[in-house]
């Protein structure tokens, strides 16, 4: 028996395969930033949908057979399976079972297969028994009609929709960190319904024809004190009526005790509660920005903008600048640019960043840089600095583009006057304006254009100057290539030309036309 | 172009880099300062025409000797000064160029306000720099060396002299690219003296006397300079 048990582990630890698929369904399930999980979790949804639209639909019609196997048998069991599935990633035995070996091995006593493999079972049990699991599990079983109780099961085909809303849990989370107070009100509720339903039980049970238990009379109290006040049961001597109205004036008083808990509460976590909604919001598209400061650069670099930029999230670490920018209306989270965790929050795996440090100081600017590299190295970013002798440290620091704000603006004075024509030139070329902007056409590999000769392509025809390949930050740019250059693949090709030439050039030889 | 002088208001954060290029340029650098720190740094870095005045008085200017062709260059580093520097120069002045650079939002509407012929927004320029870089980044990365002077890939400008070789010459038909230099564009002085781009596909005829404008490496621009300047000699 141990000798099959420590087999199978082996086996399953040794198989790569094995791995892959177990990862690929935990991402599937339980990793938000998965591409696929949205379309698991939206079909998960969609059959809770359908099978409790099901039962609200039999309670007055009858439902054709097919729908009830539906119900029954499919959805329930894909259901079944989604459990198992879940039970299954997550954790892994055989490593356990692995560990227990090299130990009995080590201290030469017997392998104990067995109590290995319970101590991995036991994890997958402590999850069983958390309350979503339950829940799970229990949404399995169908909704059975004929047993009008067993329709309660369909209850927990809605629970798990819980999964799915994540202001639940956000409203667990702040009313947990409120638990002091609110378990305090909860005894103090509890009391006063007691003590005033034992009360109105030991007065008017005699009397009263609608009070028969002790449970009606509890009943009545919470009623009363929730101020809800169903009337069904009232007090009909003097004693009672006077019980109840000291219920209700403590109810008034509780209830509105009670809100303003929660309210603060919700208050106090309100701000955390967004920007962790606007990081998950950021984290679901495939391009992003994040822009650190918001100083009168990231004001300008909106303001300046034509189109508006969607994907963005701003970074600031001053309250006012924060304020200030919730004002004008931008996505901003205050949080510190420079803090490895704040960086790490960010989906650098699947999406493709831009990282702008706009602050005014340097060393922030760079220590940003670094933080920006470690966190992954793919992301993108544009650093602002503040002189020449800058650029090295930026360089090492792992910028992608350096920015030198009043370089740009002291070279644009020497041009201004030493080629006045130049300047005009340059400055359209600059502002990317329509008479004559350089644009970049990208090629790849299922272009007409690649695999041609630069010879064979006629770009004066489309008015168009041809001025160079880059083909990555690897090669040096190939300006003016000779006729005989092949494109390539993931080639960038630079032209000068009027936009709607560059539109038509790009008509006629992106994609695979001819 | 090297006798006309460019009056420089402010040794500061910019001043310092514009003095030095100006002058690197071949233009006739004349500094005025009102902080006296600033042009003892100005002479130690070797300019001549230095002077320290009270930029606020009309008097001081006045006896700065700034004739109608000159060029005047506002960067002081107190933003308030400048814009009033700028105010008083153009009553002062009236058809002197000035130019100025803006530090903020706030003050580029004052100082074109003032009368700064051209006022060059600090922000404004890098805002579009970082679209510029998000939107094209391999451009970005080139243009900063055709404006700067870092890369070996820029821009130059070239007067056609008389009876060159490419006087009569349709800037259509030959080809540029033989001196590994690209057309931009030119200033034809029959159209007028907008500048045009080749790309706008109208042929033009290019005469002696006309500007054009050509990007290319550093010694292969020279070398096409000095191309159509020897043509001249020998003819």
């Amino acid at each position: 028996m141990n000798r099959f048990i420590l087999k199978i582990t082996l086996a399953l630890s040794r198989s790569k395969r094995y791995k892959t698929v177990k990862s690929l369904v935990w991402e599937m399930l339980n990793n938000p930033l998965n591409p696929y999980k949205k379309y698991v979790d939206l079909s998960i949804i969609f059959f809770i949908l359908t099978s409790v639209l099901i039962l609200i639909y039999e309670v007055k019609h009858p439902a054709p057979k097919w729908i009830e196997y539906y119900d029954i048998y499919l959805v329930s069991a894909i259901f079944l399976i989604e459990y198992l599935l879940r039970v299954w990633v997550h954790n892994d035995i055989s490593p356990i079972v692995i560990e227990e070996h090299k130990q009995s091995e080590f201290l030469g006593r017997e392998f104990r297969g067995k109590e290995a493999l319970m101590k991995g079972l036991r994890k997958k049990i402590d999850y069983m028994l958390t309350p979503s699991a339950m829940i799970d599990l229990l949404a399995v079983f169908p909704a059975y009609r004929p047993l009008r109780i067993l329709r309660i099961f369909v209850l927990f085909r809605v629970f798990k929709l819980l999964r799915y809303a994540k202001s639940i849990n956000q409203f667990t989370q702040v009313l947990s960190s409120k638990r002091f107070e609110l378990l305090t009100l909860l005894f103090l509720l509890v009391f006063v319904v007691m003590t005033a339903g034992v009360a109105l039980y030991v007065i008017e049970e005699q009397i009263n024809p609608h009070i028969d238990s002790l449970f009606d009379a509890i009943y009545w109290a919470l009623v009363t004190i929730s101020t809800v006040g169903y009337g069904d049961i009232s007090p009909v001597t003097d004693a009672g009526r006077t019980i109840s109205m000291v219920i209700i004036i403590s109810g008034i008083a509780m209830i509105s005790f009670a809100t303003s808990v929660i309210v603060s509460a919700f208050s106090e976590r309100l701000v955390e509660l967004k920007e962790v909604r606007i990081i998950e919001k950021i984290n679901k598209n495939k391009e992003f920005l994040i822009i650190c400061g918001y100083g009168q650069m990231t004001k300008m670099f909106f303001a300046q903008n034509d189109h508006r930029i969607k994907n963005y999230v701003i970074l600031e670490i001053d309250p006012l600048k924060v304020h200030q920018a919730q004002k004008d209306g931008f996505d901003v989270i205050q949080e510190d640019a420079s803090r490895y965790e704040t960086l790490s929050k960010f989906n650098a795996a699947h999406a493709k960043i831009t990282l702008l440090c706009l602050t005014r100081n340097d060393v922030e600017n760079i220590y940003i840089t670094l933080n920006a590299k470690s966190v992954s190295s793919k992301i993108d970013v544009v650093a602002r600095a503040s002189g020449r002798e800058m650029i090295k440290k930026f360089e090492r620091a792992g910028a992608d583009h350096i920015l030198l704000p009043s370089e740009v603006a002291d070279t644009m004075i020497r041009t201004a006057i030493s080629h006045p024509t130049m300047y005009k030139a340059v400055h359209a070329i600059l502002a990317g304006k329509g008479i004559a902007r350089i644009d970049e056409i990208s090629v790849v590999e299922h272009d007409a254009i690649c695999k041609k000769r630069v010879g064979q392509i006629d770009f004066k025809a489309f008015k168009l100057l041809f001025i160079g390949i880059y083909r990555g930050k690897d090669y040096p740019f190939i300006f003016i290539p000779s006729s005989n250059e092949v494109f390539q693949d993931g080639d960038v090709l630079l032209v000068m030309g009027l936009e709607m030439s560059i539109e038509y050039f790009k008509d006629m030889y992106q994609g695979n036309l001819r | 172009m090297t006798n006309s002088r460019v009056f420089l208001f402010g040794y500061g954060n910019h001043g310092k880099p514009i003095g030095k290029g100006l002058s690197e340029d071949g233009f006739y650098v004349v500094i005025a300062e009102a902080d006296e720190k600033n042009q003892q740094q100005a002479i130690e870095n070797g300019f001549e025409d230095t002077h320290l005045i009270d930029v606020t008085n009309d008097e001081q200017l006045m006896n700065l000797d700034i004739k109608p062709e000159d060029q005047l260059v506002c960067v002081m580093d107190d933003e308030h000064l400048n814009v009033f520097l700028t105010l008083s120069l153009r009553s002062l002045f009236e058809s002197c160029i000035i130019l100025s650079i803006s530090d903020s939002i706030h003050t580029t509407q004052k100082l074109k306000m003032a009368g700064a012929d051209k006022v060059i927004d600090l922000y404004e320029v890098s805002a579009n720099r970082i679209h510029n870089i998000l939107k094209r980044p391999v451009t970005t990365k080139l243009l900063e060396g055709f404006v700067g002077d870092k890369h070996e890939i820029s821009f130059k400008e070239i007067v056609i002299p008389e009876n060159s070789f490419l006087g009569g010459v349709m800037s259509d038909e030959y080809t540029f690219e033989q001196h590994g230099v690209l057309l931009v564009g030119m200033i034809d002085q029959e159209a007028g003296d907008s500048f045009v781009f080749v790309t706008t596909g109208v042929n033009h005829k290019l005469d002696s006397g006309d500007t054009i404008v050509c990007i290319g490496r550093e010694e292969e621009l020279n070398a096409f300079e000095n191309l159509i300047i020897q043509t001249k000699e020998r003819g």
